[in-house]
C-alpha cells in the first residue's frame, strides 16, 4: 500500500501544521469493506501527486484518533484542507464519489 | 374599558427561582443594595413575598404571571404536558398555543403600546397576537436566549502539559469532583449513553413538534439533584511544547492544541510570556499560518463574543463562544483552559421580528453562552459557572436598556434564569446530606450568596428607570429550597416517578430474571401512575390506552390511593412525606383542577421537598430558603416606601399591570389588582 500511515503526532503535523489538502482513511486490517476501499484509494493517489495527499490511520493502532473524531465504524474517509475538516465519506464508497469530493475540497 | 393609566411605561424584571426569604437575609446583611433601593422607593409586603401559584413549577407560574389565571384555568400545569398517547410519557409544554388564557402583553400590544416579551418561559412563544406592537424573543426554554436551538458544540476543558505525549479527546466525560482532567484510560471515560443533545432533546425542533419524552425516576440516581450536580464536559489533553512551524509565534511561546466540534475542528494555541518572562496569556489561532490570533486570553478574565467556525453534523457555521484560563503555570509547564458551548450566531428563528436580533447583535453584542458545568466541582462553579452568568446578566440588561432607550418599547416583560439555573445544579449542596457528604455546605451557601449578589447587580442596571417615569416590578415564579432531607421518589417533575407508587402497589414495573424492576411499566397490572410534579393518573379503561380500572371503581380507588399516600412513611426517616392530596374536582381550591391535572393532585410535605415543584408555595427549607416567589414594585403609580399586609397572589400581577397601564383585564384573569400599593385610587 502506498498510503502513508499517520499516528496522533504525525496527524497533527501533516494534516494541521502543514495545512495540506488531503484525505485520511480510517480503516482496520480485518475489515472487508476497508479491503475494497483502500486499494481503490491506492490507485487514485498517483493522479493527485503534489496536489492532494492520501493518508491512512489504523484504528486498532490509533484508537485515540478514532475516538477523537467521534467516528462510529470503518472505513471512513475524512477530508481536510488548510487544516480544516471538510467532511467525510463513510462505508463502501465509489471511486467517482471520492473524486468528486476531492474536486470539491480543491475548489473550495 | 376606559381607565386612567397610572403609568405609561412598565418593566417586569422576572428572575426565575428568586426567593424572598433568602433575599431578606441578604438584604439584612447589606448584600443586595439595589433591591433595597427598589424596596425603599416602592411597595411590597414586609416579607417581600408573593403567594405562588401551584404547582411551583416554572412554565405554569410564568403563565399565571402573564395571564392572571390559575394553572387549572390556563392549562399549563407542569414543566411538561402529559402525553395524550401514553400515561408514562410527557411532551413539550412551553408552547403558547397550549395556553387557554389570554396574556396581558397581547392586551397592551393591541391597545397600541409597544411591547417586548423577553425570554419568558411560560406561553410566550410563538407570539399569539398579530399586533405589530408585539415583539417576542425566545421563551421556548428557561435557560438563556437561543439556548435550545442555537447550540452547536459543548463545553470543554483543555489540559496541556509537557508530559502528555499526544492529543486526546474525550467527549462528555462525567468527571467526579476533585479528579484532574487527565485522560488516563479513554475506554473507561466514555459513556455509551452520552447524551450530547440534551438541549435539543428537551427544547429542540423535535420536542417542540410534540415528540414524546419518556423519563423514569426510579431511584436517587435518577433524580435531578444527583444528575444535575455531576459535571460533564468534553476533555482535551494536549502536549505542551516549544512552538514550531508558526508563521508568527512570539519569542519563547509554547504551543498546545485545542479541539472543538466533536473533535473535528482543531485550533493551535500558544502560551505567551510577559515582559518579566512569566507565562500569563493564551492565544488561540485558526491555524499556524495565521498572522493574528482569534483571541488572546488573560488570567482571571472571562472573554465572550469570540467568533469561530464550528462543525456540527457536517455543517460548518460561525458561532459565539466564551473562554477563560483556569490555570497557567508562570514557568510554562501547565495550562488549563475552559471554552464554552458554541451558539450559532445566524439563528434568528425565535426572534419576532427577526430584525430585532440583528439590531441587538450589532448594538449590544452576540448572545453570550452560559456555562452549565459546575455542580459538585467548586472550582468550576467559582471560576466558570457563576462568572458566565454574570456576563450574561450584563448582556441581557444592556439588551433591555437598548430596547427601552433606542427602540421605544413601553412595556417590557423579561425573565432571567441565573438563580434557578444555579439552583438546579447546586442548591441541594447547601446542606451536606449523606449522598453528597464529600461536599462542604458552607462553600455552596457561599455560591448561593454570589448568585443573589450578581442578581442585585442586574437590578442596579435598571434603577435609572425610576427617575424616567417607569414602573418596575421585580418578581419571580417560585423560590428554591435547600432540602432538609433527601427527597422521596415521588413528585419529580421530569417524568414518571415509580418508587413510592411501586411500593404502594399501584404502579407495577416489569421484572428481570432476578426479580428486579426494569424500566418498563407492566400496564396489565398498573392501576395508577405518578407523573410530573404533582399528578396521579388512574389507568382507566376507555380513557387510557392500556386502561385496566373500571370507571365505576375510580372514586374508591382514588380514596384508597389518598389514604395510602398519607400513611406512607419515608424509608430514611420514618416520617410522613406526603403533604396534601386532593381529587381533581377538589383541587380547584388551589387552582390545579381540570383536564391537565390528573385524577389526584398531591404535594410533598415540607422538610422533604426537592428544590421546587413538589411543594406548595409556602414551603420552607434549610439555610433560610423558601419556595415562595418574590414581589416588589416601584416607580410611577406605586406608593413610595410603602409596606402592605395584603396577601399578593401570583394571579394578581397581570390585572395590576392592566390597571397601571389603563388597560382592560386579560380575558381569563382570576386575580385582582393590588390596589393597596397604587399611588392613586382606582
Amino acid at each position: 500500500m502506498s498510503l502513508q500511515q499517520l499516528n496522533s503526532n504525525s496527524f497533527e503535523e501533516i494534516i494541521y501544521d502543514d495545512c495540506e489538502s488531503c484525505l485520511v482513511i480510517f480503516s482496520r486490517k480485518d475489515c472487508h469493506v476497508c479491503k475494497e476501499v483502500v486499494p481503490m484509494l491506492d490507485e487514485l493517489k498517483p493522479q493527485y501527486e503534489g496536489k492532494f495527499g492520501f493518508f491512512y490511520v489504523d484504528v486498532e493502532e490509533d484508537k485515540n484518533l478514532f475516538q477523537r473524531f467521534s467516528l462510529k465504524g470503518v472505513p471512513q474517509i475524512l477530508f481536510f484542507a488548510n487544516g480544516e475538516y471538510q467532511g467525510k465519506l463513510a462505508g463502501k464508497v465509489e471511486e467517482e464519489t471520492v473524486e468528486e469530493k476531492i474536486a470539491e475540497v480543491l475548489n473550495a | 374599558m376606559k381607565r386612567t393609566a397610572l403609568t405609561n411605561k412598565l418593566l417586569v424584571l422576572g428572575v426565575d427561582g428568586m426567593d424572598p426569604r433568602i433575599s431578606k437575609k441578604f438584604l439584612a446583611e447589606g448584600k443586595m443594595p439595589n433591591l433595597q433601593k427598589f424596596i425603599d422607593r416602592g411597595a411590597a409586603r414586609e416579607d417581600i413575598r408573593l403567594l405562588g401559584a401551584i404547582p411551583t413549577i416554572t412554565p405554569p407560574c410564568w403563565t399565571t404571571l402573564a395571564t392572571g389565571a390559575y394553572p387549572g384555568t390556563h392549562g399549563i400545569t407542569c414543566y411538561w404536558r402529559q402525553s395524550p398517547e401514553s400515561l408514562d410519557a410527557v411532551v413539550y409544554n412551553m408552547d403558547s398555543r397550549n395556553c387557554l388564557a389570554e396574556q396581558v402583553w397581547n392586551v397592551s400590544a393591541e391597545a397600541g403600546m409597544k411591547t417586548l416579551v423577553w425570554h419568558w418561559p411560560g406561553s410566550s412563544w410563538p407570539p399569539t397576537s398579530h399586533s405589530e406592537n408585539l415583539s417576542v424573543v425566545d421563551g421556548t426554554q428557561p435557560g438563556s436566549v437561543n439556548m435550545g436551538v442555537a447550540q452547536l458544540d459543548w463545553e470543554k476543558v483543555i489540559v496541556a502539559t509537557p508530559e502528555i505525549k499526544e492529543v486526546r479527546y474525550a467527549p462528555r466525560v462525567d468527571k467526579p469532583a476533585g479528579v484532574g482532567c487527565i485522560i488516563t484510560d479513554l475506554e473507561d471515560t466514555l459513556d455509551n449513553d452520552v447524551d450530547d443533545e440534551m438541549m435539543e432533546l428537551w427544547w429542540g425542533d423535535t420536542a417542540r413538534q410534540g415528540g414524546e419524552i419518556r423519563t423514569y425516576v426510579m431511584d436517587d440516581e435518577d433524580t435531578e439533584v444527583v444528575i444535575g450536580s455531576k459535571v460533564a464536559y468534553d476533555i482535551v489533553n494536549s502536549p505542551l511544547k516549544e512552538a514550531t512551524g508558526w508563521a508568527n509565534a512570539p519569542e519563547g511561546s509554547k504551543e498546545f492544541t485545542v479541539l472543538t466540534s466533536g473533535g473535528v475542528m482543531r485550533r493551535p494555541a500558544l502560551i505567551l510570556k510577559n515582559a518579566a518572562g512569566e507565562y500569563d496569556r493564551v492565544a488561540i489561532y485558526k491555524n499556524k499560518k495565521a498572522e493574528a490570533p482569534i483571541v488572546v486570553l488573560e488570567r482571571d478574565k472571562m472573554v465572550t463574543g469570540i467568533i469561530d467556525d464550528v462543525t456540527k453534523k457536517e455543517v460548518t457555521k460561525p458561532a459565539c463562544r466564551s473562554m477563560k484560563i483556569l490555570e497557567l503555570d508562570p514557568v510554562g509547564n501547565r495550562v488549563r483552559l475552559w471554552i464554552s458551548n458554541a451558539l450559532d450566531i445566524s439563528n434568528d428563528q425565535l426572534w419576532h421580528p427577526k430584525s430585532l436580533y440583528q439590531e441587538i447583535k450589532s448594538n449590544v453584542g452576540e448572545v453570550p453562552p452560559v456555562s452549565l458545568i459546575g455542580g459538585e466541582d467548586a472550582e468550576l462553579v467559582r471560576e466558570i459557572f457563576e462568572p458566565s452568568w454574570d456576563l450574561y446578566n450584563k448582556w441581557q440588561a444592556d439588551c433591555l436598556n437598548y430596547a427601552i432607550k433606542e427602540k421605544g418599547y413601553e412595556v417590557v416583560f423579561s425573565h432571567l434564569h441565573n438563580i434557578d439555573c444555579a439552583g438546579h445544579q447546586l442548591w441541594h449542596l447547601g446542606k451536606t446530606l449523606e449522598p453528597w457528604n464529600y461536599t462542604d455546605e458552607k462553600t455552596y451557601q457561599g455560591f448561593i450568596e454570589k448568585f443573589y449578589i450578581q442578581t442585585d447587580k442586574y437590578f442596579g442596571e435598571f434603577l435609572h428607570l425610576l427617575d424616567e417615569g417607569w414602573t418596575v416590578f421585580i418578581l419571580s415564579d417560585h423560590g428554591l429550597i435547600v432540602g432538609e432531607n433527601v427527597p422521596p421518589i415521588i413528585g419529580e417533575y421530569g417524568g414518571l416517578n415509580t418508587k413510592v407508587m411501586e411500593k404502594l402497589g399501584y404502579t407495577v414495573m416489569k421484572k428481570d430474571e432476578n426479580g428486579n424492576s426494569i424500566r418498563e411499566v407492566d400496564w396489565e397490572k398498573t392501576r395508577a401512575v405518578q407523573i410530573r410534579s404533582n399528578y396521579i393518573y388512574i389507568n382507566l379503561k376507555g380513557r387510557d390506552k392500556y386502561g385496566i380500572v373500571d370507571p365505576k371503581d375510580k372514586y374508591d380507588l382514588e380514596e384508597q390511593i389518598i389514604s395510602d399516600l398519607y400513611n406512607y412513611r419515608d424509608e430514611r426517616t420514618g416520617k410522613r412525606v406526603i403533604g396534601i392530596c386532593l381529587r381533581n374536582k377538589d383541587a380547584v381550591l388551589i387552582g390545579t383542577n381540570g383536564p391537565e391535572c390528573g385524577d389526584i393532585f398531591f404535594s410533598v410535605e415540607e422538610g422533604y421537598n426537592r428544590l421546587h415543584g413538589d411543594s406548595i408555595s409556602t414551603s420552607e427549607g434549610y439555610f433560610d430558603t423558601s419556595v415562595s416567589p418574590v414581589f416588589v414594585a416601584a416607580g410611577s403609580g406605586i406608593k413610595s416606601g410603602f409596606t402592605t399586609e395584603r396577601t399578593i397572589r401570583q394571579v394578581d400581577v397581570a390585572p395590576s399591570v392592566a390597571v397601571l397601564l389603563g388597560l382592560r383585564f386579560p380575558a381569563q384573569c382570576e386575580g385582582a389588582p393590588i390596589y393597596q400599593i397604587f399611588s392613586e385610587e382606582v
